[in-house]
């Protein structure tokens, strides 16, 4: 009896020495796996900052890059002239005044009649006279000295007689652009140790530059030629953006007013009316697909459906509105629907169940909450859209338009494409500076678009 | 035991703990049982001997009935019992009370045992007593089985064998009035019987209130406080 | 002799079981109701009354069909494409699948609670002035502050944010967005209330409240809660109805069914031996 007890113990103590051995153990090969483990933790952990101090590089590299390059565009070289409205230069009669019982028609035609003799002058003839004045042997050369300004102010003279006459006869202190090659040769982008042959600017002017800007008469000065401007060929330190910036902004207004309200009904009747069925499936299936076409496929098809179709006028924004319409589409759907399935069920039935009706209780109750996520969504494909040049491209959007259009059915570019042209533009030393800078607007509506998508989500969200 | 009736919980503990309390009711039941033997036979035989042990035993079934009132209170509490299992709780609960009341009427027997005052009662007078106890200890067996059993027809006739005990002790009391007026000397003694005889009629109806809570915990009606044919038609209605 | 002792028995047991005040008429009725999800039957035709100011509680293992009948009192499971309801299912007498009846008619009637509160994410007074507003039932912003703040009251809600009608509805507690929820149920003055386990995701404190609310309601609605608490089920209701793998296994006096069950099935799963 005794020996069976001890018995007992004994079979039973080594059974709990046991199991706390066993528990070592278990507790080393813990401790073991746990270095593992932490190295692994480590290991991810240093390959995710990796990644995104990579990526923040990355970002600081190409802004750098675009500011350093793009930003000494916006001052240009500008040369201080006193110009003389001289009445000998300017002849011409009065600016027509309407007379009393004058039809409107007979009024313009005077007015054409004056406009057309105004054009007839020769402003440049004011300009080379004002360039004598700074230096004197200008008129012999007077190649080389209307070389310093760039061609396209005597336009801007000229809107100075037609918009207020009684300045002829004055003598005006003004600061015109200075050429392009002007502005490349201050600004030191061209080699100055090149041989005459190539150079853009002849020894003569390029002394007399030097001269001019040691005398304070040449100036790189603030230039809202880039904003003011459309493109422009022959004065091409005048060439600016608002043509591009214009076309843009309407193909943007016809992108939101088309693409977001189809967008978003479709994508409300596709989420919470249309049955679940074979044929709504096949449409979810190629709504995605549709958003992973690439973009130029759109283009293709707008030149196919909208110009040749549709005769709509090459190259306007209306057409580049369409195509980037249907581009953004399924982005706006499929950003809705997931917007819209993310609102939980039990507001809906909530309203259902106090007795509204299915649309009651999407637009009183779900849409609201959905707005912001809507919004962004939209906001972020019309941004999308507002970047993209592979479309217009096939739409004749690359061709030279120095206007800026009035109407989405004038002729046009967009930014991106504007940005694609001067990058492809003879003069390089020039419109690097300009792509860059055309490059900032953009980023700049960009970011300006987003930080509206992001206030907007505040807004609406912190209601409730 | 018929464990069919308390087991099959989802949950084992709960199994546990409604076994535990019935295997603690039948044990209270045989120290009931024993007492009320014991008792009856220290009262019978005039042996304070095993009076006093009787009297003193009766503290362990008060402790008994302590122990049981409160795991009981812990199934309320943890497990709310529903139907059958509340039923078996709240029939537990008023079994043991009454139990315990048996136990207090054998201890009453035991002291009145231990107070024999003479010894001249007649010992023929002893055999009615005798045979109402072993009815009424026959009784409580009955009841404490039909209770094992979970068997409502098995509860109903122990249930029913209470107006026997009930016609005994008109008999007891009958007789030992004639007693006391063949015999004057007798009379504290008989006056003894007769409180004797008085609680071995109140264990009888104690022994029909555990058939009435079995009854009550298998068929799910109330049957206190009424007639035999009631429970009768209770018992057999389903 | 023995007959009249049975007739006293009788009536002994039939006035424990009827101890409690009559109630009124039929509200809504289902006869022989089936609900269908595609090909699979999820109730198998199931009849009920339920009377006025009378609270009936659905009881079950999850999945037995108890919230998917539930919902068949305002056809919330028209909401449900794949759903199917067949058989009757009246209200007054009336068949609410009637053509002529229109759902959103039936809603206003027969109100509902779910068991997650789900105000809308809009102010406490929209909350309730939402329903009003939508089925017209005020003309001016009078009468809409004065059923605001009585379904307030009436959801024992008023004292604790009157002073607050303009915070989110949002913001409140768990058990206030409840009591919330049923204000705004109540507000459209609905005949009937079905609770889907109102308190399932509310604390013991919030759930005694809600109970009491539920109570206190009983006297001007029909109301029928489907609940996974058995205790709420006897503490609140009138009658219980057990189901059963889209049966309705049976349905009694809640102080028979947590007693004494007729059905096997019943007794199992109200005293844990259920699988």
């Amino acid at each position: 009896m005794n020996m069976e007890a001890s018995k007992n113990q004994s079979s039973s103590l080594p059974d709990s020495t046991d199991l706390a051995k066993k528990r070592d153990l278990m507790q080393q090969r813990v401790a073991r796996s746990l270095k593992r483990r932490h190295a692994q933790e480590k290991r991810f952990k240093l390959i995710g900052m990796t990644a995104v101090g990579a990526a923040l590089l990355f970002v600081v590299l190409l802004f750098t890059t675009i500011l350093s390059k793009g930003l000494p565009a916006f001052w240009q070289a500008h040369i201080s002239l006193e110009i003389y409205f001289d009445e000998e230069i300017i002849q011409i009669d009065d600016k027509p005044v309407r007379m009393d019982g004058e039809s409107e028609a007979a009024f313009n035609d005077r007015m054409l009649a004056w406009r057309t003799q105004l054009g007839f002058i020769n402003f440049n003839r004011l300009i080379l006279e004002a360039i004598s004045k700074e230096i004197p042997e200008a008129p012999e050369f007077q190649r080389d000295a209307m070389r310093l300004v760039t061609s396209g102010e005597r336009f801007g003279l000229r809107k100075m007689v037609e918009e207020d006459p009684s300045i002829i006869g004055t003598t005006q202190r003004l600061w015109l652009l200075a050429d392009a090659n002007v502005d490349v040769w201050m600004k030191g982008n061209i080699d100055r140790d090149l041989p005459d042959s190539q150079q853009q600017l002849s020894a003569r002017t390029r002394a007399w530059v030097d001269d001019l800007e040691a005398k304070g008469v040449l100036k790189n000065r603030f230039s809202t030629a880039l904003f003011m401007n459309p493109d422009s060929r022959s004065s091409l330190a005048s060439a600016g953006l608002a043509g591009a910036f214009m076309g843009s902004l309407m193909m943007m207004l016809i992108v939101m007013f088309l693409a977001v309200p189809i967008g978003v009904a479709s994508a409300i009747y596709l989420e919470e009316f249309a049955p679940k069925n074979k044929i709504t499936d096949f449409i979810e299936v190629n709504i995605n697909n549709l958003a992973a076409v690439p973009s130029i496929v759109f283009g293709l098809l707008g030149a196919a459906v909208f110009i040749l179709w549709f005769k709509l006028p090459l190259s306007a924004p209306i057409v580049g509105g369409l195509v980037l319409t249907l581009m953004t589409l399924p982005t706006v759907i499929i950003a809705t629907r997931s917007t819209l399935k993310a609102i939980p069920p039990s507001i809906r039935s909530a309203a259902l169940g106090i007795g509204a009706s299915k649309v009651q209780s999407v637009f009183h109750h779900v849409l609201p909450l959905a707005i912001p996520g809507i919004l962004t969504g939209s906001i972020l494909g019309v941004a999308q859209a507002l970047g993209e040049a592979a479309p217009l491209l096939l739409i004749g959007m690359t061709s030279f338009v120095a206007s800026v259009p009035a109407t989405p059915f004038d002729q046009s570019t967009a930014l991106p494409v504007q940005i694609y042209l001067w990058q492809g533009n003879e003069l390089r030393n020039f419109f690097e500076a300009r792509t860059s800078a055309a490059i900032i607007v953009l980023l700049a509506l960009m970011i300006s678009l987003n930080a509206v998508a992001i206030w907007l989500r505040k807004h609406f969200e912190t209601r409730w | 035991m018929n464990t069919g009736l308390i087991d099959g919980h989802t949950s084992q503990a709960y199994d546990a703990e409604m076994n535990e309390i019935v295997n603690d009711v039948l044990a209270m039941g045989e120290k009931v049982t024993d007492q009320v033997e014991q008792a009856l036979r220290a009262f019978i035989q005039m042996d304070s001997e095993l009076a006093k042990q009787v009297i003193e035993a009766d503290k362990s079934i008060n402790d008994m009935e302590v122990s049981i009132d409160d795991k009981c209170v812990q199934v309320l509490v943890k497990r709310q019992p529903a139907a059958r299992d509340l039923r078996a709780v709240i029939a537990m609960i008023k079994t043991i009370k009454d139990l315990e009341r048996i136990g207090d009427q054998a201890k009453r027997i035991a002291r009145m045992a231990g107070n024999a005052s003479s010894q001249i009662m007649a010992p023929k007078a002893f055999s009615e007593f005798e045979q109402m106890g072993l009815r009424v200890n026959q009784m409580l067996q009955g009841a404490m089985s039909a209770f094992r059993q979970m068997d409502a027809d098995a509860a109903l006739q122990v249930a029913l064998l209470d107006k026997q005990i009930d016609n005994d002790y008109e008999g007891i009391l009958r007789q030992n009035m004639t007693y006391m007026l063949e015999d004057p000397r007798n009379i504290s003694r008989i006056v003894e019987m007769t409180w004797v005889g008085r609680a071995i009629e109140r264990i009888g109806d104690h022994a029909r209130n555990v058939c009435e809570h079995t009854i009550y915990f298998v068929k799910g009606r109330d049957v206190r406080h009424v007639d035999d044919e009631q429970l009768e038609a209770v018992v057999r209605n389903r | 002799m023995e007959q009249p002792a049975m007739g006293a028995m009788q009536m002994t047991f039939d006035e424990k079981k009827e101890s409690k005040p009559a109630s009124g008429a039929i509200k809504m009725s289902a006869r022989n109701v089936k609900v269908f999800y595609g090909d699979a039957e999820a109730i198998h035709g199931v009849n009920m009354d339920l009377y006025e100011n009378e609270v009936v509680a659905f009881i079950g293992p999850s999945g037995c069909g108890k919230s998917t009948f539930l919902r068949c009192f305002n056809r919330m499971n028209d909401t449900i494409d794949i759903a199917r309801v067949t058989g009757e299912i009246l209200l007054d007498g009336r068949d609410i699948h009637d053509k002529k009846l229109d759902v959103v008619q039936l809603r206003a009637q027969v109100g509902m609670v779910f068991q997650k509160p789900n105000p809308f994410p809009k102010s406490i007074y929209e909350n309730i002035a939402y329903g009003p507003r939508l089925h017209g039932l005020v003309d001016n912003k009078t009468d809409l502050d004065e059923i605001v703040e009585t379904s307030l009251q009436r959801a024992g809600l008023w004292k604790e944010v009157k002073d607050r009608l303009d915070a989110p509805g949002t913001g409140l507690s768990g058990g206030q967005q409840q009591r919330l929820c049923i204000a705004r149920a109540i507000a459209v003055s609905p005949e009937v209330i079905l609770m889907d386990e109102p308190c399932s995701a509310l604390d013991p404190i919030a759930t005694s409240i809600i109970e009491e609310l539920i109570d206190e309601l009983k006297g001007s609605f029909t109301i029928a809660i489907v609940t996974h608490n058995m205790q709420q089920a006897a503490r609140v209701s009138d009658k219980t109805a057990f189901f059963h793998l889209g049966d309705l296994v049976e349905i009694n006096e809640t102080r028979e069914i947590f007693t004494n069950p007729q059905d096997s099935r019943t007794e199992d799963y109200i005293t844990g031996r259920f699988g």
